[in-house]
């Protein structure tokens, strides 16, 4: 049983330069808090892929404590109250996005890479998105559009334009050459 | 007419032949498959493990007692998941088991007080014996050990013991208590008379139901030097440390990079260094399962062996 839901690194990214030059640890917590509340509040994110990666793993933790010990729990209360800078969040946790993952299986979160601009910097961007989330889908969901109504209609009246091209091309100018031809014979 | 004969170019042909020759690719675990590889071509459900595995061994159908974590430590596996595997964990416990069905190994804490005996081919009569305080016990697995300590001839001793080591003849708790702290290595640089005990001490005894009694005693240190920093971990068995440090050592114990008050809240750093809560309670449902079964098993034989002998007896009479 692995009690991860996603793949993770087995030592963390250092996310050097958070916070300019010479940043350390202690910034690297402190850029993910705002990564976390950013996420919590828009259910979507746009960063490089290494900040989303780091990202998905509190975001999930944290919404994991909140399912299992729920929100009379004195120790899930002060990790929320720590990384979700905005306090109004924590009533989203425990009211919208616990009872929406109550059921998962799977993991709560969804990554997904970006193009990389060329000519640019090089950086490998990402998506990190909450699932379930009120926006338009990042992959288009591809539906077979061959059988819907109006696609089978369409697809019909052309068939039989073109039957009709084939047989007709001969009545329509008069000339019965081939026809005679065959008769005769 | 003929084509024109063209010089074979042999080393193309050989090039071009190379690679149908066999190989020897080295490979670094040729013999072994990775656990996430297994894992992703499991089909059936009853191999994988998801939901349907804790559906038929749900742990809220044996009540395990809450304590009974505590006083087997041992069984917890290794926290690092992707160095883990599930069937050497398991097939370890089962050895775990069996061992202790054999010898009895009691609970006991950091901070009791045991007396082991040990096979000795060059000690008279074949054993050794050793009391001490346990200042560590760690490991995961068959390679838990504990650390015994004690003063002999005016000299600090520290044996550590493998828990599971064949050798082992005898395992008793002489004083059944618990300290304030989860390791007492600071006892090096304390008087000897915090580890002095009595090899021929008499075990103090505790009733069966009662909590573990805790020991708060606080160990003035020596004067520095020190085997370690301990002013920097904050030991809550230890009487304060300000009279033998400077003014720049209490600095330095304030700075960002020793404290590290970042790590208090990191999620990911406790899910990656320790284990789940649910697996825990998993294995320990399991462990207790196969524990009474044992514990059956051998009333069972021992029933049989009485009343065997209970016959023999009444032939003897006859």
């Amino acid at each position: 049983m692995n009690m991860f839901r996603f793949p993770v690194r087995n030592t963390p990214r250092k996310l050097k330069k958070s916070f300019g030059v010479g940043s350390g640890p202690a910034e690297r917590i402190k850029k993910l808090q705002m990564l976390v509340t950013a996420l919590i509040r828009n259910e979507r994110l746009e960063a490089k892929e290494s900040y989303c990666l780091e990202t998905r793993g509190y975001a999930e933790q944290l919404i994991q404590i909140a399912i299992r010990n729920g929100d009379r729990h004195a120790e899930t209360m002060e990790k929320a109250d720590y990384w979700l800078l905005e306090k109004d969040l924590v009533h989203k946790l425990f009211k919208v996005l616990v009872p929406r993952y109550q059921n998962y299986t799977t993991a709560f979160t969804d990554y997904h890479f970006l193009p990389k601009k060329v000519p640019g910097s090089g950086v490998q961007m990402g998506i990190l998105e909450l699932k379930g989330n009120p926006w338009p889908p990042v992959v288009p969901r591809q539906r077979n559009q061959k059988y819907l109504l109006t696609n089978v209609l369409i697809s019909t009246a052309k068939e039989e334009y073109r039957m009709e091209k084939k047989i007709s091309p001969d009545l329509k100018n008069g000339t019965h050459d081939k026809l005679n031809q065959l008769d005769n014979t | 007419m003929a084509a024109p004969c063209r010089k074979v170019n042999y080393q193309f042909v050989k090039r071009s032949l190379r690679c149908f020759e066999p190989r020897v690719i080295p490979c670094r675990w040729s013999n072994t498959l990775r656990n996430q590889i297994v894992e992703k071509h499991r089909h059936s459900p009853l191999s994988s493990t998801r939901e349907l595995v804790k559906q038929q061994d749900d742990p809220s159908d044996v009540l395990v007692p809450r304590e009974f974590r505590f006083v087997h430590p041992d069984f917890l596996p290794y926290p690092i998941w992707n160095r883990r595997d599930r069937v050497r964990e398991k097939l370890e416990r089962e050895d775990m088991l069996k061992r202790r069905a054999v010898l009895d190994i009691p609970e006991f804490y950091v901070g009791s007080i045991m007396a082991v005996s040990i096979a000795d081919k060059n000690a008279p009569g074949k054993q050794n014996r050793f009391v001490g305080i346990c200042i560590d016990r760690a490991g995961h697995g068959l390679n838990h050990y504990f650390v015994l300590r004690n003063a002999i001839d005016g000299q600090g001793v520290e044996i550590k013991y493998d828990m599971y080591n064949p050798l082992l003849q005898k395992i008793e708790v002489l004083k059944m208590e618990k300290r304030l702290d989860p390791q007492l290595y600071y006892l090096r640089d304390a008087p000897l008379e915090y580890s002095t005990f009595r090899l021929d001490m008499e075990p103090v005894p505790i009733s069966k139901g009662a909590h573990v009694p805790l020991n708060a005693i606080k160990v003035k240190l020596n004067p520095r030097p020190w085997s370690r920093r301990w002013e920097r971990s904050n030991l809550k068995g230890v009487e304060p440390l300000d009279d033998y440090i400077t003014e720049k050592m209490k600095k330095q114990k304030q700075h960002p990079q020793i404290q590290k008050t970042w790590e208090m809240h990191d999620l990911m750093l406790k899910a990656r260094s320790s284990i789940d809560d649910r697996e825990v309670d998993q294995i320990m449902n399991e462990v207790y399962k196969r524990k009474e079964k044992i514990q059956k098993e051998k009333l069972q034989k021992r029933g049989q062996e009485g009343k065997r002998e209970g016959k023999k007896a009444q032939e003897v009479r006859r």
